[in-house]
């Protein structure tokens, strides 16, 4: 089975069905997957900071750094393999945060909200969520089967 | 293992491979500011190495230099002592760090990765902080764990305490080590820095970039790196599965750096990008 590995500040698109498409160590960041039930077209994005205007700059080399201009990059590739945004199984993992939260460092939540926003603006419907705490998740989508896991410390379950 | 003391730990690692000279010799050149262009040059010529290693970097389509460099001190010139610095020290510690650290439950180069972050995270901070020096936060950031090659040759069953004890809630990594084992992979670090000969302020930031305000005076040189540390972990840049978030960040570093949520971001962009670079640019390398 073909691992697709989604670094940090990445994405990926797949329609081969024995692919795994994989990201590991979501912190603060969040991991994005989408999949296509009729055509079996799956995506994936591993962005870490809400906002582009930030660092337009950075945002033009590497869009998927950030949540409103990575998400819409993820879901035009999934359009473009033939995936239909109204059938799209939609999941979300990650936004964690340190222990002894003092504002600062809650970049998770921040993240959190502004998909949440995207979403809202699109009328994207999310299917499941796995977000919050302070641990560290790996996130597996299956292209073949639409099926996500989420692994953390040496567990992994179904999303 | 809780019946052993750091001395004890550190007489039985003749397994853990050394520092290369040269790479010690250049961090004491580089951290003295009076160092001219020739002394870090010297430092670095008679490793043959490391020579052919700087040249073909120097000549790598990363820096898009225009002309063909073909010597150290043109190499040092154009780059900086920082740069050089980086590169060398970068590519020394790859095979010091880059192994699984399955003690730790660290894959094969995720704690070097996580290292080259923290090394640059610290030189940004510290740039930040107005320190100079840059080439030396840099080494600060990139030895900071270094004590966890060593305790990963010791944790075994241990290990599994550890992640019991963090699992259960709110225990930060570190505090498990030192409840589980006795001791920490920050002062086996720093003793293992003590046996290189390392410069007491790389020492310092070694043993305290998790307790910061254990020193009597603040230092911005350790706050850079506990900052980084922080940064890096918290955006899971070559962090770990476990001791990923189980990280306690001392707000008083916080508040006296008047760290911005803006200004963290910026440097956890940064600090992505420049991990990129250099894995690009040492693929092949190792």
């Amino acid at each position: 089975m073909a691992n697709l590995v989604v670094d940090i500040a990445d994405y990926a698109v797949s329609k081969d069905p024995e692919a795994v498409l994989i990201t590991y160590s979501l912190g603060s960041c969040i991991g994005v997957t989408i999949w296509d039930p009729v055509v079996h077209v799956a995506g994936m994005l591993h962005y870490m900071l809400p906002e582009s205007s930030l660092s337009p700059e950075k945002a033009k080399a590497s869009p998927a750094m950030f949540c409103d201009t990575g998400v819409p990059r993820l879901f035009r590739a999934a359009y473009e393999l033939g995936a239909v945004k109204k059938r799209l199984v939609v999941k979300v993992a990650g936004g964690s945060q340190l222990l002894d939260e003092n504002g600062t460092f809650n970049i998770g939540k921040r993240n959190y909200l502004a998909l949440r926003k995207i979403f809202w603006k699109n009328g994207v419907m999310v299917d499941g969520e796995d977000v919050g705490g302070a641990i560290s998740r790996t996130v597996r989508l299956q292209v073949g089967t639409g099926e996500v896991t989420i692994k953390t410390r040496n567990r992994e379950v179904p999303l | 293992m809780s019946t052993l003391t750091v001395e004890q730990i550190i007489e039985r690692v003749d397994r853990i491979p050394r520092l290369p000279s040269t790479a010690v010799r250049l961090v004491s050149v580089v951290c003295d500011p009076g160092s001219s262009i020739t002394e870090i040059v010297d430092a670095i010529r008679f490793d043959q190495a490391v020579t052919a290693d700087v040249l073909r970097l120097c000549n790598s389509a990363y820096f898009g230099l225009s002309r063909r460099v073909d010597s150290l001190e043109a190499a040092t010139r154009l780059l900086g002592t920082a740069k050089i610095l980086q590169l060398v020290m970068a590519a020394h510690t790859r095979s010091l760090l880059g192994r699984a650290q399955s003690g730790y439950g660290l894959a094969p180069g995720a704690l070097w990765e996580h290292s080259v972050a923290v090394a640059h995270g610290s030189q940004l901070y510290a740039r930040q902080f107005g320190l100079g020096q840059l080439g030396m936060r840099f080494t600060a950031g990139l030895l900071h764990d270094i004590g966890k090659v060593v305790l990963n040759e010791f944790v075994g069953a241990e290990y599994a305490e550890i992640v019991r004890c963090v699992s259960h809630g709110e225990v930060s990594f570190i505090e498990a080590e030192q409840s589980v084992l006795g001791l920490t992979h920050a002062e086996v670090g720093a003793r293992l820095g003590e046996e290189w000969s390392l410069p007491e302020e790389l020492i310092r930031c070694i043993r305290h970039h998790h307790s910061p305000d254990a020193l009597p005076e603040p230092d911005p040189a350790v706050d850079a790196v506990h900052l980084a540390d922080a940064t890096c972990l918290l955006m899971g840049i070559g962090g770990g599965e476990v001791d990923g978030l189980a990280y306690r960040v001392h707000p008083d570093v916080l508040q006296r750096r008047e760290v911005s949520q803006r200004g963290l971001e910026s440097i956890g962009a940064e600090v992505v990008a420049e991990v990129r670079a250099v894995r690009a640019l040492l693929a092949g390398n190792s």
